[in-house]
């Protein structure tokens, strides 16, 4: 019996409706169902919440995305790659918020090792993590926040072309990098192999966020690649927050098909004053 | 007339009380009131007039809101 035969065979008939305001009925795959069909036939918890989608019912971890996500745009996100540089401040936020929203596949790169400085905003450091690796801890929380994601992580820092295979196949690229001497190289790279690119900088209480689409302009063109303020006025986490949830909303808008908000613009926000402009750039 | 003007970032140490009400002559530019402001001309990055991003030289007219934006680049 093929693997698809048998999942089939297991699922049917263990799904929960629920039915959500305005009549609209969604089919639940129990999280129990799939982790016991997942633990008996040793198979990858991915492979098990792809057959629950093709089955037509979303897995229960995902419920409390519906309606904002259309039980269609969920499996979106399932069947999607993302490939994100950088696992540090924006870096470590950004995976934990794509991989509990459910996207399928990610990719990431950071040959980084914690530090104390980083404890200060940082979701992957902790006391624990210290000296490891940015890469390893990436790999622990994605087992323990949603181990249906496939995820993949190099632990090294990328350059010039070397962006090209490493986003090459991804839906998205996320820029999550400090700094910004690459940032202008991964912008090339996404648009020499025609993907979207989000992108996020941040300062002090302030930050910018963008959706750069292969022939935009983007916040990078503007700053150069020389240190940016950052190194005067620090990184408290504030910005970072800010700055990942528009991120991140931009890159799940785009991946489930509603469509960016930022194409060719920057949010860019101040939470000192709490000022926020949306500018065509 | 009057403008709107957002310093952001490092620049919001040199925002002037009357932000929301600055007073500008007719012809002058974005860079006049960077200057006006001793906002450093060369650390300017990002300048935009009502949600679209302009030059420095761009004249102001009554009533837009002009933000000036530094380099940032922290993740």
């Amino acid at each position: 019996m093929s693997i698809e035969k048998l999942l089939f065979e297991k699922l049917e008939g263990h799904f929960v409706e629920k039915v959500f305001p305005k009549g609209v009925k969604v089919k639940v795959a129990p999280q129990a169902l799939l982790k016991s069909i997942s633990h008996n036939f040793e198979l990858d918890l991915h492979v098990v919440e792809q057959a629950s989608y093709s089955a037509g019912a979303v897995p229960e971890r995902y419920i409390r995305n519906l309606n904002t996500f259309s039980q269609v745009e969920q499996a979106k996100l399932f069947s999607s790659k993302v490939a994100m540089v950088g696992l540090g401040g924006l870096g470590g936020h950004m995976l934990e918020s794509l991989a509990r929203a459910g996207v399928g596949h990610i990719v990431a790169c950071d040959g980084d090792i914690f530090e104390p400085s980083n404890l200060n905003r940082q979701f992957l450091s902790s006391e624990s993590t210290l000296l490891m690796k940015k890469s390893a801890a990436a790999v622990e929380l994605v087992k323990n926040v949603n181990p249906a994601v496939s995820f993949e992580v190099e632990s090294q820092f990328l350059e010039g072309d070397q962006f090209d295979k490493f986003i090459s196949g991804a839906d998205i690229v996320v820029d999550c990098l400090g700094g910004l001497q690459h940032r202008s190289q991964l912008k090339d790279a996404a648009s020499r192999n025609n993907i979207p690119l989000v992108t996020a900088c941040v300062a002090g209480w302030a930050g910018i966020v963008a959706t750069v689409y292969p022939g935009d302009a983007s916040p990078a063109d503007f700053f150069g690649d020389n240190d940016g303020l950052e190194e005067t006025l620090g990184t408290p986490i504030p910005a970072i927050s800010t700055a990942v949830g528009i991120q991140s909303a931009e890159i799940l808008k785009i991946l489930s098909g509603k469509g960016a908000g930022l194409a060719g613009k920057a949010l860019m926000f101040d939470l000192s004053g709490m000022i926020f402009d949306t500018v065509t750039l | 007339m009057n403008i709107q003007i957002l310093c952001y970032a490092t620049f919001a140490e040199k925002s002037p009380e009357n932000a929301n009400n600055f007073p500008v002559y007719e012809g002058e530019t974005v860079k006049d009131i960077v200057v006006k402001l001793a906002i450093p001309v060369d650390e300017v990055k990002i300048v935009f007039i009502n949600g679209v991003s302009a030059d420095l030289d761009a004249k102001l007219a009554d009533g837009d809101r002009v933000g000036v934006f530094p380099a940032v680049g922290g993740g």
